[in-house]
Order: C-alpha cells, then structure tokens, then sequence
C-alpha cells in the first residue's frame, strides 16, 4: 500500500516537474501554461502535504474549487515555524533550509526539500537572466560565509551555485567566522584593478555595510573594470544599522567604482526556490522582477483578495519551482503592484494599539524583562 | 481648526492633521509654538491659574465641569453634534459606538460622579480649598501642581477629558498635548469649559508637537511641575528621562486585561447573555483601551461548556460585525491580525484541543484552547482566546507572571466566588474587577492603574498639632 502511494506520488511529481523544467527552457511562457501548471501543482501539493490540505480546507479551498493561480491559498510564512510544511516528510529530505527567527518552542522555521535539482536550475537562470545579463563567468568574491560552515542556509547555497557556475577559478568565499578577510579581498578588488577583467561582489547587505565603513576608514577606493557588478541581498535585519537605499548604493558606487545601474539587489527567501531582481539601482525605488514561472500578487491580509492597483498590501508569491514544498506563499513584507513587476516597501511594521491596550509584540518585549526590572 | 488657547497667547504657528477615515477628508489645524512661546504660553497659564483656580471653591470648579458635561450629554448641542459627526472621521470608530462612547464618558463629569471623584481620594475635600483639621490632630491643605501636562496618546475619546477634569479638580493650570490619532475633543470641551464658567478660559492650553523631538517639547517639560503621560514603556521611558528630577512623573503604560466567566454564568439560559456581555466589551473601541479583555478563561462544569461558549461569543461578535462594523484597519494592523490568526490556526493543527473560528475578512476572530494556558495577548481590533479551565481559581496563577502588565479582569460569577476571586487577581496585580459587558466604560472616582487620580498630583501641607499649640503662647489673648 504503501509502496503503491509512493509511486503514484513519485509519478505526479515527475511529470509535474518535467512540465517546468520545459516551461523554464521556453524563452516566454504564456500565461495559460503558469495557470494550468500552478492549479496542477496546487492539486498535487493539496494531495501530499496534509497541513497545506487543513489549511486550505480551513479557508474554504480545495482544487477543484479554485480556478486561477490566483484563487490558490497561500501559505503564511509563519507557518513553517509551527508546521512540517511540504511534500517531503522531514526524514526524506535530502537537504532542510532553515529561516532566522525562532518560535515559541525554540524551533526555527524549517524547509524541506527532497531535491534542490529545481531550485539549482530556477537560481541559475535567474541569476544569469537578471544579474550576469549575457557576460562570462567572471572573478567573483562572496561576503557571506560558505556552505560548509551554513548548511541549512538557502543564501549559502545560492552563493555557492553563483560561483560554481558563474564565477572564473580563483572565486570564492572571503567571510569566515571572524569576518571578512580584508586583506585578500582588497588584494582581489586590486588584482582586477590590474587585470582589466570585470569583476562581482556578491553578499549579504549588512556585509557590505562594514565593509564599506572599513575601507573609508583606510581611504580605500576602488575602480573596477568596465561590466564589474555589485549583488546584495537580505537588507540589514539589525545586523547593521539601517542605511537608506539612496546612500547604500551611492556609497557602494564610489568606493569600488561600479555604476548604480550594476548593483542589483537581490530579494529571496528561504520559503521559496526563487528569486526576484531589480535592474539595478540607478533609479529609486526600483522594480522586482521574477523569472516567467515566479508570480506575485500585493493582497488584503484580512481577505486574502488582491487590492486595487497602486494600492500598498502584503506580498504574495506563487513559485512553480518550489513544486516539493508549497508554491504559494504569503510573506511579511509589504509592496506595491507595478505593470513591470513590484515595488519592496519594506517589512510590515509592527502595531501599537491607538489606546492603552497592550499589543503582542510589546507584551513578548516586556516578558522578556523580569518583572520589576 | 482643534485645540485651545487662552485669549491673546504667546505668537504661535499652526501644524495640519489630515484625516480620511470614512470618507469626507478632514483637516484638523493645532496650534504650535516654537520654544520661547511654549515657555511664555506655559507661564501666562500658570499664573492665571494660581490667581483664578487659586481662588475658587473646588464645588465651583466641578460645577462648572458638571455644565460643560451636560452639554456635551445633550445630543441637540451644536459641539456634541459637531463630535457626532468628526470623531468617527477622525477615529475610524463606527458613528454608533462614537455616540455611545461620548454618553459613557460624558455621564461620569456630573456634580454627583465628580463629587465621588473627590471623594475617593479625599476624605475631605474642602482640603483643596483651605487648611482642614486632621482627625490625629493639625490640619491639612492639598495643592495641585502650578503647571500639569499632559501627553495623550490613541484616540479612544474621552481620555483627555479625564485628564483635563483631574487637572481642574487640583486647580492646576494645565496644557495637554493631544494625540495625532484623535486631536479634537480636548480641544472642545477646554472650549465649552471656558464658555460656561469664562474664569477657567486662561488656565488651559490644548495644542500638539511632535513628540520627541520639537524644541517646544523640552520647554513644556522645563515649565511643568507634574507631567502625566500615556503609551507604551519606551516612550514613557523617554519622557521620563527628560524630565528634571524635581518634577513628578505619572506614567500610565499600555496595559492588558481579561475575563473570568464562571460555570454559574454557564448554565443553558445565561450562557448566550454572558457571551453578548462580552462581546460587547471586545467590539466598543475595538480593543484600544487596555480595559477590554484580551483572553477571556471559561469554567468547565456548567451546563454550557467552554468551547460552546467560545461558539456563543463567535455568533456575539458577528452580530456585533453587522450593527458596528469595525472600523478600517491600517496595513500594519490588518497584517497583525491576519498573522495573529495564521498562528493560531497553525497551532490548531498542531495541537488537539485547539480551534480557530473567524469572520468574513476577519471582522473578528475567536482562538479556543481546550487546556489551561498562561495570559498572552490577542491581536487586538477584536480578536480574542477563550480558554478552558476545570476551576476559575487557577487563573490567578496564569496571568501573574504578568504582574506589571495587568489592568482589569472582568469577572462574571456568584458574589462569594466574585470577592474570592478579586482577592486572589488582587493579590497578583489586577488592578480594577469589573462587571462582564461593563469593561470598557469604568465608572466615575475609578483608580486608573489602581492609583489615585488626584491625590498623586498634590503635595500637602501640614500644620502640626504642636505649631498650633505653641502659636497660642503668642496669641494677643494669651496670659
């Protein structure tokens, strides 16, 4: 019996995950086929992951009632903090990306995935699409820690895939656990100086932040090659202070000599296997864009319906590739519908109640303080 | 045009409040001082009230409280029409409860409510007038501050005219800082105030800044002599920080409270009333005010058992939805709604016992726990956790880790379990035992954070029994 099931499911995800692969290898998919393949892989997620089935159910949705991608219930991110989300139950998994932040019971949200074989192909194009745009591998330089020391790290991952399939020999991580090696990197950003070939900075945008505040503390400036590139991702998160986008890319654009139209902010999550892009950040606030199999919607949060365009709202992501897991996510971070893609407004804010009432982030603020203290 | 001034004030500027709530867009224009004006503003103030309140008879005082409040009682009056027709503008709050609300609060400022006011805090209230005989002996005088400001916060209306009637009764000359949220009603009833007894018209002040950061701030807090404030811990922090350390300081910071409903108040024929009771204090204000309850603990052993009572209070509060619908929410507050009931929803699945029942688009949200649990908040805009217990005497111990954060429980049970309880929520920190239904509108002379109202901002002075004694060896008439 059970063996049956496992082929049958097996089987489905098979043939599911052939019919995205041929719509990633399609230069401009149709809207039908997003749509067709989003409510198959609706149906098949709605089958094998029974939280996903509850909580649709809970909401009043089942496949054969939703008829647009867009019907299709979107699973709160906090859930993965409570919940085994996913089609892979955890001891199948081949590799578990974790999110930052805990929950009541100490756990931090968990991803399982039973193959990164769709991930691994949805980041390489992405990244060739949006960020390499049709150069060579290049020399590049990673300000985040590698693979082996974050293996539950999907940025880690992503990173490592940037330099084994965009990055020239040479190109490696420059963050260990006391930092970033300064000196080898600053060798590095000199040696392209010397050798005229463009040259990539990718990493964490707090990263960059101390980065930039160490080599203007050493008078250091740089002036990379012509097509050199600056890709920064996760925004600051309290790991460094907060820098308007203005002066963060104003700044990363004087000291290494890289045009704000190169330096493209990368916006992913650990909740999804693909990622969003602006077209650098010459103009501001820029425009997010996906690949043609990652969709979004700016919705109500009371209603779960998306709000009239123009309208600020809460993002909604529907990935195809995340086909193992849940495609459609609901996240906290707040945005604007454009015609071309989106605009990131930020993470939804926290509330005080407009009277006295004490509302819950202040009470977890004010439980963590000893009475009296 | 908002707030209140005395007639020819120090030069001044003023600062706009757009509202759109509701449809009809509303600008609402305050007056703003630069430093020197504050400082010159806050000494005409606190002169005027020293020679005029100085002089009054603390009844005189409340009378002339009691003839603006029956005024603004009055639905015909232009200002409480005026108040019908803004503040819902203002505060999003549906017309309804902005009508009931206004009744609520306005009935607590009459000369009886105001008297017992004074009587709660003052065993003669004549001390504010004059020296009184001390029942050990002596005699006493009370003096409010010279200067009192006040810092509002939200726009639950009515909360700055407590503040003002607390000022007037200590005769303090008093400028109050509005809330941005609901700027309007201080400024009018300061207003009404002055029209119907013209002594008070200069010992008031009602205008805004920019809390934090204007200059004017800093000489509002270098002039006043008390400064009583609302919000949440870090901006009560910050003021404090910034005061000298002469002045007093009363902080009144966010707050939670709850309800006990007794297996008695679950019998087949009072479930369905107790659950209407508290879906009222849950609807009114939406949650605001830190007297409406936020985790409502169930008995078992009624006829009604606590997950059909969660049930009743669903079917309460979507009856509540279609007379008062809630008012619009803002981004951040919708999200912390929707990712109050996503949690719990998850937890639900997670662990038996749970369930989540919520409105269309979330008008409200009930989360029931089958398994005693310590005191959490909801997610406020009428939102809230049932939870069952085998005996109400184990709530106590459920919300005193909370101790500082604890407001009011509303209680609904026999009275020889009702003064058991209180001694028990008492003993852990609650502050105010209120009828179920009855939460959100507390009665006149209450002891708000269970301190006292007026007797926090006097000092005393005393005249020992023996300077009495000794004065008579000097009298003209002594041997």
């Amino acid at each position: 019996m059970i063996v049956v099931e496992e082929t049958a499911l097996g089987g489905t995800e098979a043939a599911l995950r052939a019919r995205v692969e041929a719509m990633m290898a399609t230069p401009a998919p149709d809207e039908a086929t997003f749509d067709s393949l989003a409510l198959d892989i609706f149906a098949f997620q709605f089958e094998h992951d029974p939280a996903y089935r509850r909580f649709a159910r809970q909401r009043g949705r089942n496949p054969r009632a939703v008829r647009s991608w867009r019907e299709i219930p979107t699973v709160p991110i906090s859930a993965f903090k409570d919940l085994d989300i996913g089609c892979t139950p955890p001891d199948r998994a081949a590799r578990v990306f974790m999110t930052s932040g805990t929950t009541r019971a100490g756990r931090r949200g968990q991803v399982h995935h039973r193959s990164l074989d769709l991930y691994d192909r949805s980041m390489r194009l992405g990244f060739e699409h949006f960020f390499m745009r049709g150069a060579a591998p290049m020399a590049m330089a990673v300000l985040f820690p590698d693979e082996a020391s974050l293996p539950n790290s999907s940025l880690a991952h992503y990173l490592a895939l940037a330099l084994r399939h965009f990055g020239t020999p040479g190109s490696r991580t420059m963050m260990g656990p006391a930092g970033i090696d300064r000196p080898a990197l600053v060798a590095a950003l000199r040696g392209a100086e010397a050798s005229g070939e463009p040259f990539a900075l990718l990493g964490a945008s707090y990263a960059f932040v101390g980065l930039l505040d160490a080599l203007d503390a050493e008078g250091q400036r740089f002036a990379l090659p012509l097509g050199s590139r600056i890709l920064d991702t996760g925004g600051f998160k309290g790991q460094s202070r907060e820098v308007p986008p203005e002066v963060f890319y104003a700044r990363l654009s004087k000291t290494f000599g890289v045009p704000a139209a190169l330096c493209v902010n990368m916006y992913g999550m650990t909740e999804l296997s693909s990622q969003f892009y602006d077209d650098g950040n010459a103009g501001l606030p820029p425009v997010k864009r996906g690949m043609p199999w990652l969709r979004s919607r700016v919705v109500d949060p009371l209603t779960g319906r998306d709000v009239p365009p123009g309208t600020p709202g809460v993002l909604a992501h529907h990935d195809l590739a995340h086909l193992g897991v849940v495609s459609a996510i609901l996240t906290e971070d707040v945005g604007v519908m454009r015609e071309d893609g989106f605009l990131l407004l930020g993470r939804v804010g926290g509330t005080e109640a407009k009277g006295c009432s004490l509302a819950v982030e202040e009470f977890l603020a004010a439980a963590r303080t000893p009475a009296g203290a | 045009m908002g707030g209140y001034l005395p007639s020819s004030p120090p030069d001044h500027g003023w600062r706009t409040e757009r509202f759109a709530g509701g449809g009809d867009p509303l600008e609402v224009a305050l007056p703003a001082f630069d430093a020197a004006g504050m400082a010159a503003l806050a000494g005409q103030i606190r002169d005027e009230a020293r020679a005029v309140l100085g002089a009054m008879p603390v009844d005189a005082i409340a009378a002339a409280i009691d003839a603006a409040a029956e005024r603004m009682l009055d639905r015909a009056h232009p200002l409480r029409r005026k108040a019908e027709a803004l503040l819902p503008i203002v505060t999003g709050y549906d017309a309804e409860s902005v009508r009931l609300g206004l009744t609520a609060t306005f009935r607590n400022f009459r000369l009886p409510q105001l008297r017992r006011f004074l009587a709660a805090d003052f065993p003669d209230p004549g001390m504010l007038d004059g020296f009184r005989p001390m029942p050990r002996g002596g005699l006493a005088r009370a003096w409010g501050p010279a200067l009192l400001l006040h810092v509002w916060a939200g726009n639950v209306p009515g909360l700055p005219v407590w503040g003002l009637a607390r000022g007037l009764l200590v005769k303090a000359g008093t400028i109050g800082k509005v809330s941005a949220a609901e700027p309007l009603l201080a400024g009018w009833f300061a207003g009404l105030l002055a029209e119907v007894e013209p002594r008070l018209a200069g010992c008031l002040g009602i205008l805004c800044w920019q809390g934090g950061a204007d200059p004017a701030e800093d000489a509002a807090f270098e002039a006043a002599d008390t400064v009583v404030a609302y919000g949440g811990n870090a901006t009560l922090a910050a003021i404090r920080n910034r005061l000298p350390a002469t002045t007093r300081f009363v902080g009144h910071g966010h707050k939670v409270s709850f309800a006990l409903v007794s297996r008695e108040a679950l019998t087949a024929g009072r479930a369905a009333a107790a659950a209407g009771l508290a879906a009222r204090d849950i609807a009114r204000f939406e949650q605001q005010g830190c007297f409406a309850p936020q985790m409502i603990f169930a008995e078992r052993g009624g006829a009604v058992d606590p997950a059909a009572f969660a049930r009743h209070l669903a079917a309460a509060l979507a009856a509540a939805e279609a007379r008062h619908p809630r008012r619009a929410l803002s981004l951040a507050e919708a999200a912390a709604l929707a990712g109050w009931r996503d949690g719990e929803e998850a937890r639900a699945m997670v662990e038996p016992g749970r369930s989540v029942m919520f409105g269309p688009d979330l008008g409200w949200c009930v989360s029931y726990a089958d398994a005693a649990e310590p005191l959490r908040p909801a997610a406020l805009n009428r939102s809230v956790t049932v939870v069952a217990l085998d005996a109400l005497e184990e709530a106590a111990a459920l919300v005193a880790p909370f101790r500082d954060l604890l407001q009011g429980a509303g209680v609904a049970a026999p009275p020889r379990r009702l003064h058991a309880l209180a001694e028990a929520l008492g003993a852990v920190g609650v502050t105010r035992i209120a009828a179920l239904g009855a939460m959100t509108v507390p009665e006149a002379g209450w002891h708000n954070d269970g301190r006292f109202n007026l007797l926090d901002l006097v000092t005393m002075t005393e005249i020992e029994p023996a300077a009495e004694a000794q004065a008579e060896l000097y009298a003209p008439h002594a041997d």
